[in-house]
């Protein structure tokens, strides 16, 4: 392959001949040396955020707003309002770890499993991760169709829209262009705070909320699958892919540790705000019990809220829709080709072009096309597929996470940057939580599906 | 086994890159590491339960959409 004909760099043999990759990389590493040199705070904080946001607000995609706004619907602001930030929280501690790995080996997570503990386990979390992604893709186009339903446009749009990204931002060949437009299109995520304002909520009743009361009511699988569904809309394996090659494919360094943790802690008290906006915004229809919603049928809950708030709230609601799901299938294509290119061992960044990375550009744009077309085959259960989604990337999290402590602590990658025992000690209850909560909703719904317990 | 890294990330730097940056150098696989038998049994059994587990979802799934 063109990049891997160099010879490795050495001092001795004086500068090495430097691949297209490591070209655009130097260029963005060179802004960011000057920048740390002259002491430009705010712009080293600018040039090295990114992968942290990303992961971040990419994870509160369309499935995810959806969810937040049906809790809130259905069971008003009480305890989510504190527990999104907690969930935030968890991921913060996942997704810091992912960061950190990245910036010490300047590999992917695909790659650094498959060669560090086996083929067999490498292909096992690439396995989990199309799967998952595929199924969150498909539910990522179901929303921008909800969006689209809104302002009377179809399924077509939806997918000419969803593609169309996905070749733009491919179509300069740098990561950073990339990074810098979806981070462009991730910051509308904020119109769910938007939405919120429009929807004129009580603020007496957001802050008396605080104290994680009243519980919501059900039953046992009501209440397990709403923990199963929020654990999936603020952690999923393809966030733990995604920052851990984003990371690398930017160029961060141990150097950098700080400030990715800055920029994943951004990206995480955000991501909590816009997720509590989109719960607000749907707790407006709490009155109505949740009555006209659909869900993700038709035009769904812009148009159950424009109903009961007004056009300007529903409008705003369905441009964040389309907005979550569009910046959704930037970053969860981008995570199923770094995976790809890391385990066959072919390039895979996005400063390669795609003559010598085929395959990183070829699953990019493959697996969005992929899931375009389940939402054109007519009779899809496309509700089904994008109720689950979440709750499949609970269940599947584990294994992922497991592998990432086990990288966090490997001392002969890490160095001096391996996990801190306290560290370890959130991270491996957050582990036994997601296995739990995902085993337990699982469980239990698979004995009512086989009539072994009552619904 | 040896105790000192395998990838060595605070190299000076080359052309604004750390020298385990280079296509290179990350073309390189790292060595793998040998699973004690107690820690493969804990890893396989986590597998199998979440392949169980993912099972009953699907299969759930499936009866939902019936």
């Amino acid at each position: 392959m063109a990049t891997h004909e160099v010879s490795a760099p050495s001092p001795a043999l004086g500068p090495p001949r430097l691949t297209e990759e490591d070209q655009a990389r130097s260029a963005d590493r060179r802004r960011v040396h000057q920048a740390r040199r002259q002491h430009r705070r705010w712009r080293l904080l600018w040039l090295l955020a990114g992968p942290g946001i990303l992961a971040m607000l990419g994870e509160n995609d369309g499935p995810s707003m959806i969810a937040y706004a049906s809790d809130g619907a259905q069971y008003g602001l009480g305890f989510f309002v504190p527990f999104i930030p907690v969930m935030f929280l968890m991921a913060y501690v996942v997704q810091e770890m992912s960061m950190r790995v990245g910036a010490v080996t300047h590999r992917g997570y695909g790659e650094l499993v498959l060669q560090r503990y086996g083929r067999i386990w490498g292909w096992f979390g690439a396995g989990d991760l199309i799967l998952t992604n595929l199924v969150t893709l498909v539910a990522e186009f179901v929303a921008i169709r909800v969006g689209l339903a809104y302002f009377h446009l179809g399924s077509g749009v939806a997918v000419a829209l969803g593609l169309a990204l996905v070749l733009f931002t491919l179509s300069g060949g740098r990561y950073w262009r990339w990074e810098r437009i979806v981070l462009g299109l991730a910051a509308f995520n904020g119109l769910f705070l938007l939405a919120a304002i429009l929807v004129k909520p009580h603020l007496g009743s957001v802050a008396s909320s605080l104290d994680f009361s009243p519980f919501p009511g059900g039953g046992l699988n009501t209440l397990l699958l709403l923990l199963a569904s929020t654990i999936g809309a603020t952690v999923t394996p393809w966030m733990i892919f995604f920052q851990q090659s984003a990371s690398a494919d930017k160029g961060m360094t141990p150097q950098d540790v700080a400030h990715g943790r800055y920029d994943t802690a951004a990206g995480a008290a955000l991501a909590a705000l816009f997720g509590i906006g989109a719960l607000i915004a749907g707790a407006a229809l709490l009155t109505h019990h949740g009555s006209g919603i659909e869900g993700f049928a038709g035009a769904g809950f812009p148009e159950a809220l424009r109903r009961v708030s007004g056009g300007a709230a529903g409008t705003v609601f369905a441009l964040g829709l389309i907005e979550a799901g569009a910046v959704a299938i930037l970053t969860i294509s981008a995570s199923t080709a770094y995976a790809a290119g890391e385990c066959v061992g072919a390039a895979h960044s996005f400063n390669s072009s795609p003559r010598s990375a085929a395959v990183f550009h070829a699953a990019n744009v493959g697996v969005a096309m992929l899931a375009a077309a389940v939402i054109l085959i007519p009779g899809a259960p496309l509700l089904s597929i994008a109720l689950n989604a979440n709750v499949l990337a609970t269940v599947l999290l584990p294994v992922s996470m497991v592998f990432l402590v086990m990288l966090a602590n490997d001392r002969r990658l890490m160095g001096r940057w391996v996990n801190r025992g306290s560290t370890n000690v959130v991270a491996i209850a957050v582990v036994c939580f997601v296995a739990i909560c995902g085993a337990a909703y699982g469980i239990d719904s698979f004995l009512q599906a086989v009539h072994v317990l009552r619904a | 086994m040896s105790e000192e890294p395998v990838i060595m990330s605070e190299e000076p730097v080359i052309h604004h890159l750390e020298r385990d940056q280079f296509v290179a150098q990350t073309s390189l696989p790292v060595p793998p590491v040998v699973l004690g038998a107690r820690a493969r049994a804990a890893l396989w059994a986590l597998r199998v339960f979440v392949v169980v587990v993912s099972v009953m979802v699907l299969y759930t799934f499936i009866d939902q959409l019936q």
